[in-house]
């Protein structure tokens, strides 16, 4: 067992080497994902300029007031009103992914007559994230000066109409944390695919798996050290990935490095069996490439690498889910951004386990050596 | 001498057709054993099941009292196998080749101290697309041989090669018999064949049909009252081309 662990040992120090002496493995495998970060991080990062405030209002109050209040701001063209969204609970949830920029609160007994007053009163809530402080004050002071006209109307002297802002406790995530997330799964992809399904034929066309076929290798010792040896690239490679959009993107990762590394090794294990399966069955290249595409568009499109799955109708996230880079990006944002822990994962690792353990039975089957 | 490779009623076939059909030979220690024979004879598919690299259908082969069916692993870790193009992969030192060669056995070698044994000493730091042909040919032959294999097969090593190329690959052979391995080789030169192996098998549509010296094979054709055109050449073409471009290929 010593004996053939040196092998794989050997095996993976000399690829790893052999990986940074190519040029082009380089570019595709570091820096072509760096040059999407600043190309996507770049369209996600002026996206959110919008003029307008997209809010939900959450009317407890029955008073004739509070509707009127509703109607006009609905129509107002400072506010887009998210009308679907009724419950504390639903814009707490589009809040923490960045598609609200506050939510407006009138409590039960907003817009009602106080015993002894002749005029109608109330306090409106603002509520609005860490993130989101910027768009919640601003929404504050908006609503302040129109309540500010409203107060005239009724008495000079008190200000019936008030309204507070109230920051949650979330720190939501901003549209380039989805951007990040889906860039390391795209990453991922393809180091892990287009690697092997490059590589693996080339090295058959010029027989030289086929000479490592005459020597007592193992397929387990082959896939292994391609394993430990793609792991290690694909680290180096997020790292970078990381340290750029830190710095340049000020992507605030509040998740345990440690663990981050551990679900982005075994995420590489993962689609890297698709890239060995792909790879070693195919003769050649033109038998690879067109499998090869149809495996990875899916994904490409429909795990979130570009735009995030929550865009996506219901019935087709609820697919989706399942694709096996889907909880490759969702887990590795909820950990970075979102500060979960391996053991919150369950769903995403669930997922991840099953598709390890069919990829790899298919890879071991349709492997061949010529 | 001892046996170290026995074949006995060998068999393969591909949609009903043999193309392997019982074949059986024996080869010794230290022997060079020549398989011959048009395209399609059989050769490489024969060669194939003996290095555990082909189910063998029918029949049985053993290396050093080993059976090749029962254990291919061990079988290829006895074995050496020169493949007919030698490629490796780009952007490897020699060094890190022979490291990596001699790690698929499972063993570790003085790899500055190998290389020096076989003339690319001041190679070992460059990547084997650097090398010329002549150097390339020896490296991977001394890399198929990084593990001391007690046989070591050859499939057409010279088929595509210029004649300096071949004369060199010849010079080669004779040093790894000279190291007391067996060689296996198949070939559809004849004059290669005379020149290197000891004993030849001629195989036609599956079949062994002559197994003897070259020596006695001509012999028994001549008993047989063959004759040949008489016609006394002093040198041919060859040896013209061999003369005034030089005997070893140019570095």
């Amino acid at each position: 067992m010593k004996r053939k662990l040196f092998t794989v040992y050997v095996f993976t120090k000399l690829n790893t080497r052999r990986f940074f002496r190519d040029r082009l493995a380089l570019f595709f495998g570091i820096l072509f994902p760096i040059i999407f970060l600043f190309v996507f991080g770049g369209i996600s990062g002026s996206s959110g300029k919008d003029v307008s405030f997209n809010v939900a209002i959450i009317n407890q109050s029955h008073s004739k007031f509070s509707e009127q209040f509703v109607k006009n701001t609905t129509e107002s063209k400072v506010f887009k009103v998210h009308k679907d969204i009724t419950t504390m609970q639903a814009a707490k949830d589009k809040m923490n992914k960045s598609q609200l920029d506050g939510t407006i609160i009138l409590p039960t007994n907003f817009g009602e007559m106080k015993p002894g007053q002749k005029y109608p009163s109330g306090e409106a809530q603002v509520l609005y994230t860490q993130n989101n402080q910027t768009a919640g004050t601003t929404l504050v002071t908006v609503l302040q000066s129109e309540f500010k006209g409203m107060n005239a109307q009724y008495v000079q002297t008190a200000t019936p109409f008030t309204v507070v802002g109230k920051q949650t406790n979330d720190k939501a995530l901003t549209s380039f944390d989805y951007t990040f997330a889906g860039l390391l799964g795209f990453s991922i992809l393809g180091l892990g695919i287009f690697g092997p399904m490059n590589v693996f034929p080339e090295l058959k066309k010029q027989g030289i798996l086929r000479r490592f076929h005459t020597t007592p290798l193992r397929v387990w010792q082959y896939f292994l050290s391609t394993m430990i040896s793609q792991a290690i690239i694909g680290l180096i490679s997020i790292a970078i990935m990381f340290l750029v959009a830190m710095k340049f993107f000020h992507l605030h990762v509040v998740g345990n490095y440690f663990e981050i590394a551990l679900f982005l090794v075994f995420s590489i294990i993962l689609i890297l069996g698709i890239g060995l399966a792909l790879g070693g069955w195919a003769k050649n290249e033109r038998q690879a490439a067109p499998l090869g595409n149809i495996i990875t568009f899916p994904m490409m499109f429909l795990s979130g690498t570009f735009f995030p799955r929550f865009l996506m109708p219901e019935w087709l996230q609820n697919i989706s889910g399942y694709l096996p880079l889907s909880p490759v990006i969702d887990g590795a944002r909820l950990m970075a951004t979102e500060g979960k822990h391996l053991i919150d994962l369950g769903p995403q690792l669930g997922v991840m386990a099953i598709w390890v353990v069919v990829i790899y039975i298919i890879a071991f089957r349709v492997f061949r050596w010529e | 001498m001892s046996i170290i490779l026995k074949v006995d009623n060998l068999q393969k076939s591909y949609n009903d057709k043999k193309v392997v059909d019982g074949i059986s030979f024996e080869v010794k220690k230290g022997e060079v054993f020549g398989i011959l024979g048009p395209n399609g004879a059989g050769k490489t598919t024969t060669l194939e099941m003996i290095e555990a690299l082909r189910p063998i259908d029918g029949g049985t082969a053993t290396i050093a009292g080993i059976d090749v069916a029962s254990n291919p692993y061990k079988i290829r870790s006895i074995i050496g196998v020169q493949p007919q193009t030698p490629a490796f992969q780009d952007k490897t030192k020699l060094s890190e080749l022979i490291e990596l060669f001699a790690a698929a056995y499972g063993e570790k070698v003085n790899v500055k101290k190998f290389l020096d044994e076989v003339n690319l000493g001041e190679k070992a730091s460059s990547y084997v697309e650097t090398l010329s042909g002549g150097q390339k040919q020896r490296f991977s032959i001394a890399a198929a041989l990084v593990h001391n294999p007690k046989v070591f097969f050859m499939d057409e090593p010279t088929t595509g090669l210029d004649p300096q190329a071949r004369r060199n690959l010849w010079d080669l052979v004779e040093d790894v018999r000279n190291r007391g391995i067996s060689v296996i080789l198949t070939t559809h030169y004849m004059d290669e064949a005379e020149v290197l192996c000891d004993r030849v098998a001629i195989m036609d549509n599956g079949k062994i049909i002559a197994l003897d010296t070259p020596q006695k094979l001509i012999k028994d054709l001549l008993g047989r009252g063959f004759k040949k055109k008489q016609h006394v050449e002093q040198a041919n073409l060859e040896d013209v081309f061999i003369d005034m471009t030089g005997k070893a290929l140019k570095a």
